[in-house]
């Protein structure tokens, strides 16, 4: 059983209201930093804790609050971003659900910490339901002090405003995130400036993921030293998994990242093994723009060794033959799942999310969505693989934001390691319309070259 | 007439006061939201010049935001609308065989409303539900872990909802 920061409380009977939330201990960490610390000693803790930016990018959250710009006379604001969106990602929403007060706990410590006195929470549309329950928690948080004017005889001042976003994946860069805050698009911008020094209405602005700043709270009761014991080397604390696919139990863990692999999905703890008892051929670790990796290569690396559920071990071996912790967004495929169709699936994502401003990622998307449906269909040609590494390789580091990167990885990674899959589709374009390729030699074991 | 009654009224008060004097532009997708739900599920022209002149934005300030979000409607819509997800994982737990019984039932495709008005299938990406797949949005909430049986009780729930309300 690992260590549980975030969600050791979640299913305490009615953790969902005030009363309960508190009496489990809850609202210390808003006591200690209020009372006992300075905005600057609270930035320290938190670069001290190593805390890596839940969102999926793992920017260290303690250095990029170092960055806010502090004009004299400018309001600074703190932005919590809860417009997840990444398939396979469903963990915020979880964490909103069951343990709100957790999330309102960490914007007041944060803002605090910022010099935030109006904090937004921008949450995707969909979730409309959840925008109640902040809203109640809230107005609990008013209701005992926690927000408001002077918190706590501190002469800080705190409001906390929900903003429903209306469906737009783009949401959740940070820049595209601001500009739909402002009533616009959500075309992302251009950096620099950076969101810290001119972000919402051109003010400083902090944008953090909402399991981000739930952290915060751990890190103030524990003291950031204590919180960095936790998990190994730069990936410190606990992370959120949102599992998912075909396995037998889906759905948000709390792991301490020094759990492997394999014991994540085949441990009764976690998934609980592959679904009705078939085998694991492949796996996005990360959310759906981080590469695919085939079942040898996933639970071990190219070297032999077992792969972790941290930061450096989902990454070991680079594109080439590693992946990435992302968002934490965990989708399994089993034996009977065909690569080419779910990457198509993804494809039409990307296309249908792209914001349109860059052309590489408006026009790229709409080529591979029609390349890899040709190809699922049993249409396509050899060609159509070269064509559609060729666009996807143009897309890559070629646009404002990193949704062409997102869209150009999985398509990648795909005809990386699953070549043989697409060219079977092309080769038995009958075969393809009524079965699937199957497992393969994806599951083989690895041939680790000699001296390596 | 598109106009806010009174209680819709306070509504976009409260939305507009949560920025700074002089930001009303960002109240913007929440009083979309407010008038998508006010005026029949859907932004007709009339109901987003209507916001406009509301928030003192320029009409096309409105229509590019409207016509960005997947979320608002351009065009009327059932009194049910259906988005049933379709990304990788809900594709993985079976997502197709959903969406083509859902067709199937209603005899409709996805993007059409049925001849009655009742329903609207709309087949979406995303919605961050991937571990309780496959699921649907239906209004406010998600309709979750989804099989042929649940989808009827859904569309037999829908039907007695509107004979109640009519």
């Amino acid at each position: 059983m690992g260590v549980k920061l975030l969600l050791a409380k979640a299913h305490v009977e009615g953790i969902r209201s005030y009363d309960v939330y508190r009496r489990e201990g809850g609202y210390q960490s808003v006591e200690k930093a209020l009372k006992t610390m300075t905005p600057e000693a609270i930035v320290e803790e938190v670069k001290k804790s190593g805390l890596r930016g839940r969102g999926g990018a793992g920017f260290p959250t303690g250095m990029k609050w170092s960055f806010i710009a502090k004009p004299e006379g400018v309001p600074r604001h703190l932005v919590c971003n809860a417009d997840e969106s990444e398939p396979g990602t469903f963990k915020d929403r979880y964490l909103m659900e069951h343990i709100p007060h957790l999330l309102i706990e960490g914007l007041i410590v944060t803002s605090f910490a910022l010099g935030s006195n109006d904090t937004y929470i921008y949450i995707r549309g969909e979730y409309a339901w959840i925008v109640d329950i902040l809203e109640k928690a809230i107005a609990e948080a008013h209701q005992n002090g926690w927000l408001g004017k002077n918190i706590l005889g501190s002469g800080f001042d705190c409001n906390i405003h929900v903003q429903r976003g209306a469906g737009a994946y783009i949401c959740g860069e940070e820049t595209a995130l601001l500009e739909s805050l402002e009533g616009k698009r959500g075309n992302p911008r251009i950096k620099p400036p950076f969101p810290a020094i001119k972000g919402l209405w051109e003010r400083p602005t902090v944008v953090n993921n909402v399991e981000s700043l739930a952290a915060v709270v751990p890190i103030i009761n524990l003291g950031g030293e204590e919180y960095a014991k936790i998990g190994v080397g730069r990936s410190t604390g606990t992370k959120l998994i949102s599992a998912c696919g075909n396995i037998n139990k889906p759905g948000v863990y709390e792991i301490d990242m020094t759990i492997s692999v394999e014991e994540f999905i085949y441990s009764d703890e976690y998934c609980g093994g592959i679904k009705n008892g078939k085998r694991l051929k492949a796996c996005i670790p990360g959310g759906s723009s981080v590469p695919i990796l085939p079942a040898n290569l996933l639970l071990k690396t190219a070297k032999g060794e077992t792969r972790y559920m941290n930061y450096e071990s989902l990454s070991d071996g680079g594109f080439a033959t590693g992946s990435m912790m992302g968002s934490g967004g965990f989708i399994v495929l089993d034996e009977d799942q065909c690569v080419v169709k779910h990457t198509y699936t993804l494809a039409r994502f990307y296309r249908h999310e792209s914001c349109g401003q860059c052309s590489p990622c408006r026009e790229g998307t709409g080529w591979m969505e029609k390349l890899l449906l040709r190809l699922d269909k049993g249409e396509g040609k050899m060609s159509d693989i070269d064509l559609l590494w060729e666009i996807q390789s143009k897309i890559e580091g070629n646009t404002i934001c990193p949704l062409g990167d997102a869209a150009a990885w999985p398509v990648a990674a795909a005809i990386r390691h699953f070549r043989d899959e697409f060219e079977w589709h092309v080769l038995h374009p009958h075969e393809a319309q009524v079965r699937n390729f199957g497992l393969a030699h994806y599951a083989d074991p690895l041939q680790v070259p000699a001296g390596a | 007439m598109v106009q806010f009654s009174e209680q819709q009224m306070q509504e976009f008060n409260r939305l507009v006061k949560r920025y700074p004097e002089g930001k009303q532009k960002s109240a913007l997708l929440p009083v979309l939201h407010l008038a998508q739900e006010s005026f029949g599920g859907w932004l007709s022209v009339e109901t987003m010049d209507y916001v406009a002149n509301l928030l003192h934005l320029e009409p096309i300030e409105v229509y590019e935001v409207a016509t960005f979000y997947s979320m608002f409607n351009t065009q009327p819509v059932g009194k049910y609308m259906f988005e049933v997800c379709q990304t990788g994982p809900c594709m993985l737990s079976g997502s197709d065989d959903i969406i083509a019984y859902i067709k199937e039932k209603l005899g409709i495709n996805a993007g059409e409303t049925t001849p009655d008005g009742m329903f609207t299938l709309k087949t979406v990406e995303c919605l961050g539900a991937c571990g309780y797949a496959p699921m649907m949005q239906l209004g406010k909430h998600y309709r979750e872990h989804l099989t042929k049986e649940k989808v009827d009780a859904i569309i037999e729930e829908c039907r007695n909802n509107a004979a109640r309300n009519n």
